[in-house]
């Protein structure tokens, strides 16, 4: 995420800046349908950081603090869950999150 | 801690609405770059677009061809309407709620757009001597603007 250098700077990481959603959703349909699925966010350096706070709290109805928190974890660690649930409703959560520009993807929670 | 009140430059929260502090040029250049987002969104074979559309099954082709095919022309209608009001709005004193969501969702598609033409990374600094200087002043500008409305609109 980039954001105004006039604002106070988060210390930067030497994270890369993009980060290629690598999960492995395995194949076992059977042992992996009682999984509930979680949505993604990643890191991108287009997106600023109060902007992302803002859609957090917009959408899922999060505390400024808590908004704050996984849009740091976003732009630290590369990626946040930020919501989860039944298959449909991670895709709704994810259509919304694609709806104001974020990259979101869901997948089904690791064991 | 310090509480510390943003000072509106260029939108300010008045009661319900939000007031736009933009001086002419300025709102003759977002009416542009509306039209401009308009005609690209619409067109839909500007290859920077698919940051606007982004993979939501990362390894699962079939599920994601079923959301494309679900979502896009969605995600393509919202984009188009936010331009319209965008355009519509470009001169006007103050937004309501609805209009200044348009106006976040304007600001930050032409920001992805151009943000993925100039291939930005998070380290990039600003060099007034380099040829994409202007786009990259454009895209700096809209993240002002972009952040303004945030700002707005969390103390509505």
């Amino acid at each position: 995420m980039s954001h105004p250098p006039t604002l106070t700077d988060a210390p930067t990481t030497d994270a890369p800046t993009t980060n290629r959603p690598d999960v492995d959703l395995g194949t076992d349909e059977d042992v992996a349908t009682d999984r509930p699925w979680i949505v993604l966010v990643w890191n991108d350096p287009i997106n600023l950081m109060s902007y992302v706070s803002f859609v957090f709290q917009k959408l899922f109805g999060y505390s400024k603090a808590k908004a704050d928190r996984l849009m740091l974890d976003v732009h630290h660690k590369g990626r946040a869950v930020v919501s989860g649930g039944t298959r449909e409703k991670a895709e709704m959560d994810v259509f919304r999150l694609h709806e104001h520009g974020l990259w979101a993807t869901l997948q089904r929670e690791d064991r | 801690m310090i509480l510390r009140r943003r000072k509106a430059l260029a939108f300010q929260r008045d009661g319900e609405r939000t007031v736009v502090l933009l001086g002419p040029d300025e709102r003759d250049l977002m009416a542009d770059l509306a039209r401009q987002f308009h005609a690209v969104v619409a067109d839909d074979d500007d290859p920077a677009l698919a940051r606007l559309y982004p993979t939501a099954y990362v390894d699962d082709r079939e599920r994601q061809d079923d959301y494309a095919s679900l979502v896009h022309d969605d995600l393509v209608r919202t984009r188009l309407d936010a331009a319209d009001v965008v355009l519509a709005t470009a001169h006007s004193e103050s937004l309501d709620d609805d209009e200044l969501a348009s106006w976040m969702q304007v600001l930050n598609g032409l920001r992805l757009l151009l943000g993925t033409r100039l291939d930005v990374s998070e380290e990039d600094g600003f060099d007034p001597e380099a040829p994409d200087a202007p786009q990259r002043a454009l895209l700096a500008w809209l993240g002002f603007l972009l952040e303004e409305t945030v700002g707005a609109a969390s103390d509505g």
